[in-house]
């Protein structure tokens, strides 16, 4: 837990932020006539999943500007030691990155992801569903503390309104989860303050205020724009990862009908397997 | 066999520690509206929250309380149910079905293929796809073990979406009553849903083939067709019912249902993680194949 002057000194510097940019979309209600309607699938359409502080076209990932907007350089403000971990980590980014071995992406990478989100919600209920990996948060209303020991993937949420604005409080979570591919980091002590906030009919802006004094300098701040998805008929689908007989792991869900035919569960039916 | 066993007792550890986990701390109580039935509905037997769409309101945070398939299954090389109080088991015959509640265990009646079929599965007990973390499908999602993992709904006036703690697993069901998708195969399957005056019937089908029903190796293949029944029979208890149907595997409809009952507003979901291949041996004893020593 930190203490209650740098967390207002962070909300303080968010606050500012958010301040600096025109907030005059005012989007529809729920039923209870109070609460803004974030429903939806969302996503993001450039490619900070790569690099958070932008990168250079790479086959079959379009080139991306840093979305690091805090500092103003775009660049995360490591502390030197913590800086030689990235390096570490980006060498070695085609076999340690988290994400090829299915795990959950952990936040904020679960909202840039190059696959759709669907914000569920009613009043009184806020949850995210996200496709990679069916992993979700379920978003708990301010008021209690954080767990305490716990090192989630999704980390523990804690949410409230700023009028048109959620904020959002993460904790609690693991430092085995990067912020993109080229191995940004964090260690357990980080902690994260979440703003989400709809700019435009099909327009959810995301801003995430990353505090860590084991690994950075100085709090920063990340902001990106996820876009509604419009296609008819447009759902999340099953997402399953896991291991193949080499120990190689895919997103294998859902099911090609002709992997299906092969698969050794179908096999007892023919007569001749037997 | 000894890795399986070992498996089972990771499992055990998982479950201890998640049901510790589950003590601690919760959110505040939330806003619910009672609303009255559109005229014309009929009067359930309680008084029963609503949606302004008239639909009886499923959300909240439920845990399974009694019933269900076959639970805890400790397989061996004979198939008989240690957990069940087998054979040189020790297990007290919990989480088979019967227990509590009042719910008969679902009846299963295989062709004698896949009854021949189910009874090698027995002896693998191990390919079971959820000791693999694979997703559980349906009806298992919601039929864990009994008051172990809950689940949050959370619903609105075009869908029900079951957010399952156990194996984080998420369906997000329409009420519009819309087809099947085409060349659609996936372990949970395709939920389209409807309502059914207070009840929300969802028909689940395009399964992938690869879901077992439970520990005890019954199973279902790709032509696995569910119809589902949620009924809130009162502001703190649904009535889930369940028919499975799968013409190349049973020969006639399962049948199950069990309760699933509302957790109290001090509790939250906590997070699972399972993976496959996943090592955690420094938490394990030595005893148990792991790294750290066991404490004398």
């Amino acid at each position: 837990m930190m203490a209650a002057g740098l967390l207002a000194m962070l909300a303080a510097a968010a606050a500012d932020q958010t301040a600096s940019r025109p907030a005059s979309f005012s989007p529809g209600r729920l039923w209870d006539g109070k609460t803004p309607d974030f429903r939806g699938i969302w996503q993001v359409r450039d490619t900070p999943f790569a690099n958070i502080e932008g990168h250079a076209a790479e086959k079959g990932i379009a080139a991306s500007k840093s979305i690091v907007v805090d500092p103003p350089d775009g660049k995360i403000p490591y502390k030197p030691e913590s800086l030689a971990k990235r390096q570490v980590n980006s060498r070695a980014r085609a076999t340690a990155d988290p994400s090829l071995k299915c795990y959950q992406a952990g936040v904020p990478r679960a909202t840039y992801l190059p696959t759709p989100l669907q914000i569920l919600q009613s009043p009184g209920n806020f949850a995210i569903v996200y496709q990679e990996n069916h992993a979700f948060r379920v978003f708990q209303p301010e008021g209690r503390p954080h767990f305490d020991n716990a090192d989630w993937w999704m980390g523990d949420t804690r949410y409230r309104w700023e009028g048109e604005t959620l904020v959002a409080d993460v904790a609690s979570l693991t430092d085995e989860s990067w912020l993109d591919g080229a191995g940004n980091f964090h260690s357990t002590e980080v902690h994260i303050v979440e703003r989400y906030r709809i700019i435009g009919v099909d327009s959810l802006e995301y801003e995430a205020r990353i505090e860590d004094p084991v690994v950075y300098s100085r709090a920063w701040t990340l902001r990106t724009i996820l876009h509604r998805v419009k296609q008819p008929g447009a759902r999340i689908v099953e997402d399953e990862c896991l291991e193949d007989t080499n120990g190689v792991r895919h997103h294998v869900s859902p099911s090609d009908p002709r992997n299906l035919l092969r698969s050794d569960y179908s096999r007892w039916k023919t007569p001749a397997a037997r | 066999m000894k890795t399986f066993l070992q498996i089972v007792r990771a499992c055990a550890v998982v479950l201890v520690s998640t049901m510790l986990w589950a003590i601690v701390s919760g959110r505040s109580p939330r806003l619910l509206v009672a609303q009255v039935a559109p005229a014309g509905r009929t009067a359930p037997a309680a008084a029963v929250l609503r949606l302004p769409d008239g639909h009886p309101d499923l959300q909240g945070l439920w845990m399974k309380s009694a019933g269900g398939f076959q639970g805890l299954f400790i397989g061996s090389l004979d198939g008989t149910n240690l957990a069940a109080g087998g054979r040189g088991g020790r297990g007290d015959g919990r989480g088979t079905g019967g227990g509590p509640g009042g719910f008969a265990p679902p009846a299963y009646e295989y062709t004698p293929q896949a009854e021949a079929e189910k009874k090698d599965r027995v002896r693998r007990g191990y390919e079971d796809p959820e000791a693999h973390c694979h997703l559980p499908g349906v009806p298992r999602a919601l039929d864990q073990p009994a008051g172990l993992y809950p689940v949050q709904i959370i619903q609105d006036e075009k869908y029900v979406a079951l957010l399952h703690e156990a194996m984080h697993d998420v369906r997000i069901i329409p009420t519009d009553n819309s087809p099947h998708p085409k060349n659609y195969w996936a372990w949970d399957g395709d939920s389209r849903g409807r309502w059914e005056g207070d009840t929300l019937v969802v028909d689940v089908s395009n399964f992938n083939g690869r879901t077992w029903l439970d520990m005890a190796a019954n199973f279902v293949d790709e032509n696995e067709h569910v119809l589902e029944r949620f009924t809130l029979v009162d502001a703190g208890t649904i009535l889930y019912e369940a028919t499975v149907t799968d013409p190349t595997v049973f020969i006639k409809p399962v049948q199950m249902r069990f309760t699933l009952k509302r957790v109290p507003p001090e509790q939250q979901m906590l997070e699972y993680s399972c993976l496959e291949g996943e090592r955690s041996l420094q938490h394990y004893t030595d005893e148990d194949g792991g790294k750290k020593r066991r404490e004398k």
